[in-house]
């Protein structure tokens, strides 16, 4: 090897030249070679699906093959028997599991009236680890394009970055890249959010500054051309605002990105903003969807229905603070939450008399 | 740069194809099974583990070019800037190879250098988007996951190693066979 080392000194410069010389130059011009990409992407994704078939029944296959396969004996027998059935009630298990999942999914679209491709996850990052993307197995052909929103049963996932006949790249929402609309639970008040502080962690910026972000406070997606609104993103876990002039502020979202499996591509909008309406009911004391959102729409249509959403939810302690949590909201801004206030008001007595019902 | 591999050994081609294959069928068992596991504290990285195995094995200029050009088809693969994971591999490749004349003398040596490989490896990539500004973890966390593959690197060492080292010599006695076939044959 020692008449070696010049040669291959040689041939690590070249290497090395070349490195950073396709490193620049797909950084200057953005995304090239998107060809070659693409032969790449599709050919390699059809592998990591046929993959992901295959680990998949391999897993439970293993768990069945402690018990041997003769039929000498009666004893041989029943192991034969009880493994089958062990394996036939994993894949039991497994399709349950599946089912339910599904089942999520297709409320969550019901509740937005969106129009889902589901999907599985076939690939999770990249070779260094340092992209926050998953493969799912839909594409072209299942009418999936680049940027439309990407969601599970929790909330929203990400958005989708590159499209292949029958794979698609997506993009998460920790992704540093990532930027994506959002709206503050109960009112019209907009902010971006964004990644890069790993895969529990996302950051809200609010563009009203003169609004109070408060722990606690949830986050649904605001919706453009391409992205659905109304898919929950997360809730307030941090304010880090420093007196500019916007907030920030942590949020911790409700997909959790290392069990990601089933995930929904939004393939089109509902005809109207879904409005909070996808947030899960808050757990007790701050008792729920009392302030439902109806964005302006009339007073005497808005009025009735948190009257009747907070009989439903049958927590008598928790229809009191919905009012007290509205307020703030309602003294620091304009417009928008001047009607939720409107509405608040004559609602407490009636809030009240069903409690009292109750 | 095929008359430099030629002109120390002609199957040097079909040794570095081996290695590339290698790699690209481990770079997608990495993303689809591996990076399913959700181990805690970082990753197991399976491709900088082969990577340096192979590096160790056949030393600095298999380690390098292989590195490299299974470096960029896995970039290939990916949505980042194309060109990064080429090289840090490549890097690692040639770095790993230039030990090679240690690995023989004691056990030791192949369960430091390919748990030092995956630390560094992982390092690498963390360095490299940050400084292209897409840095996805700070600096602390990034040097907690760089220990953590590099353990869970030394941990696969045991099992990865002396297969493809067994493999290897394989791949070498086929040769020698078919050379001493030819030179029969003439």
């Amino acid at each position: 090897m020692g008449r070696g080392t010049g040669r291959s000194r040689l041939v690590i410069v070249a290497l090395l030249i070349l490195a950073f010389t396709l490193i620049t130059l797909d950084y200057r011009t953005g995304r090239s070679a998107t060809g070659a990409r693409g032969v790449v992407h599709s050919a390699l994704g059809g592998v990591e699906d046929g993959l992901t078939a295959v680990v998949r029944p391999v897993g439970r296959a293993l768990s069945s093959l402690a018990h041997p396969n003769r039929y000498h004996d009666r004893a041989d027998r029943l192991a034969e028997e009880n493994a089958k059935l062990r394996r036939q009630l994993a894949d039991d298990g497994e399709i349950t599991r599946t089912g339910k999942e599904l089942a999520d999914l297709r409320l969550l679209a019901d509740k937005g009236q969106y129009s889902l491709v589901p999907a599985k996850v076939i690939a999770i990052g990249d070779v260094s680890g340092t992209d926050w993307t998953v493969t799912i197995n839909a594409g072209k052909a299942d009418g999936v394009a680049a940027d439309k929103t990407v969601v599970n049963s929790d909330g929203l996932v990400g958005t989708v970055a590159t499209v292949t006949a029958h794979t698609a790249v997506v993009r998460l929402a920790c992704d540093p890249n990532s930027r994506i609309g959002a709206r503050l639970e109960r009112t019209q008040l907009l902010g971006a959010v964004a990644g890069g502080q790993g895969p529990s962690s996302l950051v809200f910026t609010l563009y009203d500054a003169s609004y109070r972000v408060q722990k606690g406070d949830r986050l649904t997606t605001f919706g453009s051309l391409d992205y659905v609104a109304g898919v929950p993103i997360g809730e307030v876990t941090k304010v880090t605002d420093v007196g500019g002039l916007s907030r920030t502020a942590e949020v911790k979202p409700y997909v959790s990105v290392g069990s990601l499996d089933l995930v929904g591509v939004v393939v089109a909008r509902p005809s109207t903003d879904p409005g909070d309406r996808l947030l899960p009911p808050r757990p007790a004391p701050a008792a729920s969807a009392a302030p439902t959102t109806p964005p302006p729409t009339t007073p005497p249509s808005s009025a009735p229905s948190p009257a009747v959403s907070a009989g439903g939810t049958a927590s008598p302690g928790g229809t009191v603070s919905p009012g007290g949590a509205a307020l703030p909201g309602g003294g620091a801004s304009t417009g928008a939450i001047g009607s939720p206030r409107a509405a608040v008001s004559p609602n407490a007595p009636v809030a009240a008399g069903a409690v009292g019902a109750g | 740069m095929w008359e430099i591999l030629d002109t120390d050994e002609s199957v040097r081609v079909r040794t570095v194809a081996v290695a590339v294959v290698l790699l690209v069928i481990a770079s997608v068992v990495q993303v689809s099974v591996v990076a399913r596991l959700d181990l805690p504290g970082g990753r197991f990285d399976l491709v900088l583990v082969l990577l340096a195995s192979v590096a160790l094995i056949e030393g600095p200029l298999v380690g390098a070019i292989s590195g490299f050009v299974a470096g960029l088809v896995a970039d290939l693969a990916s949505t980042h800037v194309l060109g990064q994971s080429a090289l840090v591999m490549c890097l690692i490749g040639y770095a790993v190879g230039l030990v090679m004349d240690a690995a023989e003398q004691s056990v030791a040596v192949p369960l430091v250098v390919i748990g030092g490989a995956g630390a560094l490896g992982t390092l690498g990539y963390g360095a490299i988007t940050s400084l292209l500004g897409e840095a996805a973890m700070t600096g602390g966390e990034a040097v907690g996951r760089a220990l953590a593959a590099g353990l869970y690197a030394m941990l696969a060492t045991p099992f990865v190693f002396p297969l493809l080292s067994r493999g290897a010599r394989r791949l070498a006695g086929d040769r020698r066979l078919a050379g001493d076939r030819r030179r029969g044959g003439r």
